[in-house]
């Protein structure tokens, strides 16, 4: 429970102001509404939004998207960046274990009346073809050298292989490898933790969902996308597995010495940093991309698995059921990027721990195909109510063109485990139309619809501050869940 | 926690912990044991080997020698696919720790969460009339 004397700002920004805790360098902004802040008050996430602003060299303000929640170091939903040539650094908790979860969408020619009898069919395909749960190996091998090669290509090694196509990696952030990833500065052990599981979903919150459009916001939008009612899409989120964790491990645990090194005084050690100019900052920055390219990779790999899936049901190769990636966004990482703070362009490092790039139409980084719409932004819901695309909006140069990134948890796990009963939540789900198929019966409850705040109320904040813009909403047929 | 040595308490995205032990040895090794206990339950006996491996970790503080023992366990237990039921520390001084640990293979168990690290978010580690009482929050 948090009582933090708020600033309100206007209808759907709030303000952490500095003097709040002594040691803040810039304040903290929460982008929400009345409701929405009644949840986040509900755990300790606007004190670690306060926690973040202790970082040297952040830039503007600790940020806060809609669906903040009480992480561990950053909150869930933190934006911070900081400036390398202002002492700005770099830590490995402000992008979390998991480093570059993500989500992707991809779209199909089906509506839904070509899928509803074959629903069951289909999902308990992707289920048995799709290695999910923990722990899980997938049947995509790599052998060592072939793992250092996925380092560095991320996307591309998958296509390379022949699973998927250039047209994919023109639709995923960083073209599915980030540039400047240094293999050398991985550990063995996350080597060893990483070979078995390319091409596996994982667990937890990670789900593959075949989903349908059920509603239109942005006609011209939907146009460009070749999107509209009725239609089939699938979404997939999956991060860099025990790899990601592994570097993630080893780099808090050698930056704890930089605090007193460099004398970083930060009020939660999950916090530890260097600065981004250091050896320390420069070989974490080189293993997170490593990790996020193996993420990029695994999720290539997962769409690989469901386009073969599909084939085999539906009796037609994938490209005549249209099943083109829209996008694939990241939400855990740090990025090096170009803003303008004070009429100045910097390159500064934006950490998005659960929140997601959202660039306006023109933005250089875009391909092609979406410079002038603008980037799409993937915003899953829970497995019961609605998924949301977006396109990135001008409004977003505030939040370092961040968005949201999903629901956000409102109940914790344990609390979800206590009060929802599997047989009811399944005939539920099943009285919706909506078919689960999870390796556990505790993932299930634990992510029920009950346990996340609703997705509706978490768009309706960054359409309206302009974050971005909504373009249409999904809700799911059929989950997998790991 | 009346008469186990360990228990939930309530985190909003992932699990938190509480662990008592009479000494830091068996806190040590009540907090490695919780760890496996929550997120699995042993089910089938598809490979009777046990697999015993030495732990051996240093550390600045207690805090840190703590989490990253609990991290050392969750890496070795998903790099080698093994579930940690056996622990013995036979030395924990000066903030270096040994261990000897026995696991079996992760095919026998129901894994229902995966722990993907202990965070020093809120870590506390405290002496207490009973003996010794720490709490941590794990990333699932």
């Amino acid at each position: 429970m948090s009582d933090i004397n708020l600033e309100k700002i206007d209808d759907f920004r709030w303000r952490i102001p500095k003097a709040y805790k002594p040691g803040m360098r810039v304040p903290g902004i929460i982008y929400c509404d009345e409701k929405l802040l009644k949840d986040i008050r509900q755990d300790k996430a606007l004190e670690q939004v306060a926690n973040v602003a202790f970082l040297p060299g952040i830039v503007n303000a600790s940020l806060a998207m809609p669906d903040i929640h009480w992480g561990y170091g950053f909150p869930i939903g933190g934006v911070a960046a900081t400036d390398p040539e202002n002492g700005g650094v770099i830590s490995p908790g402000g992008v979390g274990f998991d480093i570059n979860c993500g989500v992707r969408m991809l779209k199909t020619n089906l509506q839904y009346e070509d899928v509803k009898d074959k629903l069951k069919d289909l999902t308990y395909a992707l289920f048995s073809d799709i290695p999910s749960g923990v722990g899980s190996k997938g049947d995509i091998r790599v052998s060592a050298k072939e793992e250092q090669e996925i380092l560095i290509k991320g996307a591309q090694w998958a296509v390379e292989k022949g699973y998927g196509t250039q047209d994919d990696l023109d639709c995923t952030e960083e073209n599915g490898a980030m540039p400047g990833a240094d293999p050398e500065a991985v550990s063995e052990r996350a080597y060893e933790r990483g070979k078995a599981q390319s091409g596996t979903l994982g667990s937890g919150n990670h789900f593959l969902e075949v989903q349908v459009i059920d509603q239109l916001y942005d006609r011209n939008a939907c146009d460009a996308l070749n999107l509209d009612l009725g239609q089939v899409t699938i979404m997939i989120h999956s991060g860099s597995r025990g790899f990601g964790y592994q570097v993630c491990e080893d780099y808090t645990r050698s930056m704890m010495s930089c605090l007193q090194k460099y004398n970083i005084n930060v009020p939660d050690r999950q916090l530890a940093s260097a600065p981004l100019k250091s050896d320390e900052g420069k070989a974490y920055l080189g293993a997170m991309k490593c990790a996020a390219n193996y993420a990029w990779a695994n999720r290539q790999c997962l769409m690989h698995l469901t386009r073969l899936t599909f084939e085999k049901i539906f009796n037609l190769a994938w490209q005549k059921l249209g099943m083109f990636l829209i996008y694939d966004v990241a939400h855990n990482i740090a990025k090096i990027e170009k803003h303008i703070v004070d009429g100045q362009e910097k390159t500064l490092c934006v950490h998005r721990k659960g929140a997601t790039r959202s660039l306006p139409a023109g933005h250089p980084e875009l391909p092609e195909r979406y410079k002038k719409l603008g980037q799409p932004v993937i915003i899953p819901g829970d497995m019961g109510r609605n998924s949301y695309l977006l396109v990135g909006q001008d409004g977003a140069k505030e939040t370092f063109f961040s968005c949201c990134h999903g629901a956000g948890r409102l109940k914790s796990r344990t609390a979800a485990a206590r009060s929802i009963n599997l047989d009811t939540l399944l005939k539920e789900l099943e009285s919706q139309g909506i078919i689960v198929k999870a390796s556990g019966r505790g993932t299930i409850v634990e992510e029920a619809p009950q346990a996340y705040k609703n997705v509706n109320d978490v768009v309706s904040v960054v359409h309206n501050t302009g974050l971005a813009k909504r373009v249409c909403r999904m809700r799911p047929l059929g989950v997998i869940k790991g | 926690m009346k008469d186990k040595p360990y228990e939930v308490f309530e985190h909003t995205a992932d699990i938190g912990i509480r662990v008592k032990g009479k000494d830091l040895k068996d806190l040590f090794r009540n907090a490695g044991l919780a760890v496996f206990a929550i997120s699995t339950h042993k089910q089938f006996t598809r490979n009777k080997i046990h697999t015993s491996i030495i732990i051996k970790q240093k550390a600045d503080n207690l805090e840190e020698l703590f989490i990253n023992w609990l991290n050392e366990l969750l890496s070795l237990s998903s790099a080698k696919g093994l579930i940690f039921h056996g622990i013995k520390i036979n030395k924990l001084a000066g903030n270096s720790l040994e261990a000897l640990v026995v696991g079996s293979d992760i095919a026998n168990y129901k894994v229902n969460t995966e722990i993907k690290a202990a965070t020093f978010h809120e870590l506390k580690i405290k002496q207490n009339d009973y003996g010794w009482l720490a709490e941590v929050i794990l990333d699932v």
